[in-house]
């Protein structure tokens, strides 16, 4: 329901964007032609500004992606993709202005009270006229408050730019670590991605320090819409600590129907990186038209002894996920984790997982994932845990749990176990179950609706997960599991 | 004959590795004799039952006791299946009629001497008939079997095979559908010196259907076993189980890949999957793939997969009280085998098939002991 109705909103806000509170002329669009070659992607770079070794890069990366073949191993229906039929570069697009809150859908701003966002985030989201400055203020009190982020951070010495900057700024460290973790041809995806790749993130934490406050692209991109083939690329080195906040539980808006993005992690000894991701992208309607193809690829490579990566993922937006942030397990005593929470609904589809590589010594790796399909959704876990035979002492423990809600939908389970050495230990688990009479009689018997004890269940369900979300987003990822089930129950 | 093999990039065939088959394909046939009838593996203790000779694929009738089976045109086909497909349509056929049930469990020994064989068969049982089969692949070419099931209403199968020739390649492809009530129960057992590729197809058409697949894989040297089995719940109230245990020594790869798959109409299934690997050497591998597609909401199905080596507690516990290394190994690694022969209802067939299990391990231990002092043919 509310898809429809959040549909319908935007078709609305589309169609009053084309009248009065169309955005003025004198902004001035510059777009690539449509389509893709290499004039393209030397358009792009061009544009960026970006030295002569990473032009030479993107074009490589083109060259292999026209050899290359898209992927169908996955559980997944793709509608075929024209990859000539889209933009690769534009100004960043702009919402559709209103003039005050009261003209947002109800509907919209309901989700946004029940996702506890400030009134004046509200406006931001919703794209307000005015709203910006007011809304920076509000939530980050300001720009002067940004950049003081930006001096405690500088003063760590932690590197925080967008990736066109770093390239820019820090050209020997990008250099070196580009394309480190997810190599060019890693597959067909990540090949247009580096290749076109459009802006992101980089970080780098220096030697042993622990990055004083947690980071987030939310911060960021609030100033720039980094578009559709985003690259992140974060770099840990000795001893170092840092948490990264990926995504926004506001719905987001977005035209781009494809999104192809790369996310590298590299942790050198004793670092420990922490990646939580909340993506609520328009799934499409509820007759499933429309929404976002996410196909990202996400690697963390843990390079020194005893480092850790662990990825927490909250997935709940997109038609179709594609989605497996992994491990190379390269490190003696390095540890990879990873905690999902994929909820899909109406026509939504997610293939995710992870693949935990084990090469070196005595690394470990704990995998937790929890898959809730509801209305005619199909959900699957793909994972793989690899134990080469030179990873003594290896540990494993994977659970994946399913939950169905509805006889109209799908729960599937594929993983992938190959061990080459005998001491290692892998165990894994997997349950498929749906919410039993007995559990919603409890909570309901207690004054509960349908609906809330629905999500009180849910939410039970992926405890383990959301336990490892930083605070506040954890608040947020609760609400928003329940605000996504709306419509399935009853 | 050009062969038109899958590669490992197709995901069916990701841990297969079918690189032999041509060389053996066209190696010549063994021409000496083979042993006679009385010589052969059969099952000593079993009560007498229809047995019947295979050398190369084909019939050998005067060594034979076919009693119901029949040796003509067979409805089996499994076109999309590169290996399956080779089989031909001139096999051998077990159909039974209502209440109907062979004096005592039906014996069939392949034996290769070369080259490559393929047999197409049928196993139609009708309403409430039963029917034991046990099956041994001997010999030392490429044995290549497909076998289409049929079981009507509460119809019930056992199928146990055992794969103990000492070289070559058997490639088993099974497709079997059962309708309301019926019961198949399939063990296999690979403990000889051949590469293998298992599929299976299992459709449990009818309500309240049941199936049991499952087997011990045993591999050394370069030895590859690899098994690829599909359970499909398409009916309401069905159940399953998958038990599989896999041992891997020196450089040998065992990998199971086994898939649950229950249809939207099939709610109220219950099915497990339990698929364990053992490691005897750090340069063997073992590959397990777990599969579930659940399409209905009101199932119950688990799946556990463990890989690791032997317990080094229960190894102290047995040295602790005398047992000698070796033999306590052997002692742990039959209890680890034992939960997937154990499914084998016939006592005598058990045995024979942890007989030869232990003789694999080169320790005939009690259990097995009546079996073990048989002579094998072929080893």
């Amino acid at each position: 329901m509310t898809d429809v109705r959040n549909r319908e909103a935007q078709e609305a806000a589309d169609k009053a964007s084309t009248y009065e509170w169309g955005f003025s002329s004198d902004i001035e669009q510059e777009f690539a032609p449509k389509g893709l070659n290499e004039d393209t992607v030397r358009y792009i770079s061009a544009k960026k500004g970006e030295p002569e070794w990473l032009l030479d890069w993107r074009l490589k990366a083109y060259r292999a992606w026209l050899t290359m073949e898209e992927v169908d191993w996955a559980k997944l229906d793709i509608p075929a993709i024209d990859y000539q039929d889209a933009y690769y570069y534009a100004e960043p697009k702009k919402k559709p202005t209103l003039a005050s809150l009261d003209e947002l859908d109800p509907e919209i701003r309901r989700t946004y009270e029940k996702l506890g966002i400030p009134i004046e985030e509200q406006k931001v989201l919703a794209g307000v006229e005015g709203a910006r400055k007011v809304a920076v203020d509000a939530v980050f009190d300001s720009v002067s408050v940004a950049t003081t982020f930006r001096k405690e951070l500088e003063a760590a010495g932690v590197i925080f730019r967008s990736i066109s900057e770093a390239v820019k700024e820090y050209p020997d460290l990008v250099r070196k670590y580009l394309g480190s973790v997810v190599p060019q041809r890693d597959n067909y995806f990540a090949c247009l991605n580096s290749a076109v790749f459009s802006d992101g993130t980089f970080v780098y934490i220096p030697e042993g320090v622990r990055c004083p406050m947690e980071l987030s692209t939310y911060f960021r991109i609030n100033a720039e819409n980094t578009g559709q083939f985003e690259r992140t690329l974060i770099v840990a080195d000795k001893g170092s600590y840092v948490s990264y906040l990926e995504g926004c539980t506001a719905p987001m808006r977005d035209e781009n129907q494809l999104h192809a993005a790369v996310v590298e992690i590299f942790a050198h000894e004793d670092a420990e990186v922490k990646y939580s991701t909340v993506q609520n992208w328009y799934p499409g309607d509820a007759e499933g038209k429309g929404g976002i193809y996410n196909f990202v690829t996400k690697r963390a490579l843990c390079a020194g002894d005893r480092s850790k990566v662990s990825w927490t993922q909250v997935e709940t937006g997109s038609a179709i996920t594609w989605k497996y942030p992994s491990c190379i397990l390269k490190g003696e005593g390095s540890v990879g984790e990873f905690y999902s929470v994929a909820l899909t609904n109406n026509y939504q589809q997610a293939d995710t997982g992870t693949k935990m590589i084990h090469i070196g010594k005595n690394s470990r790796s704990t995998i937790v994932s929890k898959g809730i399909s509801a209305g005619r959704s199909n959900n699957t876990y793909r994972g793989l845990v690899r134990v080469n035979a030179g990873a003594e002492n290896v540990r494993n423990f994977t659970q994946c749990d399913s939950l169905l809600l509805g006889d109209q939908c799908g729960a599937h389970t594929v993983p992938y176990i190959e061990v080459k050495n005998p001491s290692a230990q892998i165990e894994h688990e997997a349950t498929t179950s749906k919410i039993s009479d007995d559990q919603l009689f409890y909570a309901m018997q207690r004054g509960l609706n349908a609906e809330d004890s629905v999500a009180l269940i849910v939410n039970g369900f992926a405890k383990e997960v959301l336990q490892q979300l930083p605070m506040e987003f954890a608040v947020e990822a609760q609400k928003l599991l329940g605000i996504s089930l709306e419509g399935s129950v009853g | 004959m050009q062969l038109d093999l899958p590669s490992n990039r197709a995901e069916a065939w990701r841990w297969s590795d079918l690189s032999a088959l041509p060389a053996l394909a066209g190696e010549p046939k063994f021409a000496g004799t083979y042993p006679d009838f009385h010589q052969l593996p059969w099952l000593g203790d079993a009560p007498e039952g229809p047995r019947l000779v295979f050398v190369d694929g084909t019939l050998d009738a005067d060594r034979s006791n076919p009693g119901p089976i029949r040796f003509g045109p067979v409805e089996a086909r499994a076109e999309d299946h590169p290996l399956a497909r080779l089989a031909g349509q001139q096999g051998w056929s077990l159909r039974l009629g209502p209440d109907h049930a062979p004096t005592g469990p039906v014996q069939i020994v392949h034996i290769s001497t070369g080259a490559a064989d393929h047999l197409p068969a049928e196993i139609a049982l009708d309403t409430d008939a039963q029917a034991s089969i046990v099956e041994t692949y001997i010999g030392s070419g490429w044995t290549n079997r497909l076998t289409a099931i049929r079981l009507a209403k509460s119809a019930r199968l056992m199928l146990s095979r055992r794969l103990i020739g000492d070289s070559g390649f058997v490639s088993l492809t099974d497709r079997a559908e059962l309708g309301q009530a019926a019961s198949l129960i399939s063990v296999t057992l690979a403990a000889g010196g051949t590469d293998t590729r298992l599929d299976g197809r299992i459709d449990l058409q009818g309500e309240e259907g049941f199936a049991e697949a499952g087997g011990t894989l045993l591999a050394r040297g370069r030895q590859r076993h690899d098994a690829n089995l599909v359970l499909r719940h398409s009916a309401a109230h069905g159940m399953s189980r998958q038990v599989w245990r896999s041992v891997a020594d020196d450089k040998a790869t065992c990998s199971v890949a086994a898939r649950v798959e229950v249809a939207r109409a099939a709610q109220k299934t219950d099915g497990e999957q339990s698929l364990r690997g053992l490691l005897l050497q750090r340069s063997a591998t073992i590959n397990a793939k777990p599969e579930l597609e659940i399409f209905a909401d009101d199932v119950k199905c688990a799946h556990g997969a463990t890989v690791g080596e032997i317990d080094r507690n229960a190894l102290f516990y047995l040295a602790s009280r005398g047992v000698p290394v070796e033999e306590a190994k052997a002692l742990l690694t039959q209890a680890f085998v034992a939960d997937a022969i154990d499914r084998i209802g016939e006592e005598a067939v058990r045995e024979a098939f942890h007989a030869d299990a232990m003789a694999w391990f080169g320790f005939p231990l009690p259990l097995g002991e009546e079996g073990a002092r048989r002579e094998a043919v072929g080893r």
